[in-house]
């Protein structure tokens, strides 16, 4: 008990200090009070009509960094999370996840009724999240994250054989995930495809019009601002992680029994 | 601003006490129940910090998702530590 005191008063000194060195200190310069140099570059440039060269037609500074001035990184780190998944996939090869060895009840009517309510709530603002992504704060990965949250609720209130019911199987989900993947693969190469057709040079990943490439995705359809590729990628990027976590959801709730027993070989007969 | 940087300090001592315990709960599911808690004033933080798109992934990641997986691999062990 004593120790735990020492503990946790050397903790709090050495917060206090950190903190005091980082905030009233000036360790980092002035957090809330003036914009920094590199921010003024990006804030210049993300929405700015009035030179065509360098902007990214996008008032959300955010998203144009993510997947205009470094999309490649997040190309990338996209792949990091599909192979994640594909090796959760492959441990869990040849289970089949349809076979039923008890009745799944889930949690009482309350808390069903409560989460049915709550169900379109958050897939209409993880859809909001994707579609608005360009506009205000959030993007692809942050709705498919809020997405990810409705199967693991599906399968927590009213257990995993609802989302059996519903008809959402893993190899639904890998095909939904597939298509997301798809949609990112097939926006990367249209800049390059218009290119080729019109005889321009263009780049891979190219949103707006560059100084040697002038191939341009539309920024505005109907009057409304889609910031070229932004939209398409926050899109395809929010089916992708959305879908890849139900993957995951519904590989870990299947019983530990079943995935044993089909691994020694015995068909379990329902 | 005195108020932003007094909201940022008692979320960051919150998080901080909800971190010890995390770390030395003996009892796994009390210990994510924790971690969560950590999590959402950290979410706060950022929030205060000016981070709007880091709090929208963080959120439903370390709310929901992680404590949803741990516990799911926690059914799979033991629920108590034994030191």
């Amino acid at each position: 008990m004593r120790k735990d005191l020492v503990v946790a008063i050397c903790l709090a000194i050495v917060i206090v200090i950190i903190s005091y060195i980082v905030t009233l200190g000036g360790g980092l310069g002035p957090l809330f009070s003036d914009v920094r140099p590199l921010a003024t570059v990006y804030l210049g440039t993300t929405f700015n009509t009035s030179n065509p060269i360098f902007t990214a037609m996008s008032p959300e500074a955010v998203t144009a960094i993510v997947w205009d001035y470094r999309g490649l990184d997040t190309l990338f780190e996209t792949a990091v999370f599909y192979l994640a998944i594909i090796g959760s996939v492959a441990i869990y090869r040849g289970i089949n996840e349809k076979l039923r060895i008890s009745m799944g009840f889930g949690l009482s009517k309350i808390v069903k009724v409560v989460t049915k309510l709550l169900i379109p709530m958050n897939i209409a603002v993880a859809t909001s999240i994707a579609l608005h992504g360009h506009l205000t704060p959030g993007g692809g990965f942050q709705a498919g994250a809020a997405m990810a949250v409705i199967p693991m609720l599906l399968v927590v209130v009213f257990s995993r054989y609802f989302l059996l019911d519903i008809r959402l199987s893993k190899d639904l989900a890998l095909t939904l995930r597939s298509i997301g993947l798809l949609g990112l693969a097939l926006t990367l190469f249209t800049p390059v495809v218009i290119g080729l057709i019109n005889g321009l040079n263009a780049y891979i990943m190219q949103n707006q019009a560059k100084i040697n490439a002038p191939v341009s995705l539309p920024a505005f359809v109907g009057g409304s601002l889609i910031s070229g590729s932004l939209i398409m990628y926050n899109v395809s990027e929010f089916l992708a992680v959305s879908f890849g976590f139900a993957i995951l959801f519904i590989l870990l709730s299947i019983e530990e029994g079943l995935v044993k027993d089909q691994m020694r070989g015995e068909g379990v007969e329902h | 601003m005195e108020l932003t940087y007094l909201l940022l300090a008692i979320s960051m001592l919150f998080a901080l006490i909800a971190t010890y315990i995390a770390i030395f709960e003996k009892n796994l599911v009390k210990a994510v129940i924790f971690s969560a808690l950590q999590s959402i004033s950290f979410a706060l933080a950022l929030y205060l910090l000016r981070a709007p798109d880091i709090v929208l992934v963080y959120l439903p990641i370390t709310v929901g998702v992680y404590p949803a997986a741990i516990l799911f691999l926690i059914r799979k062990t033991e629920e108590v530590e034994e030191v």
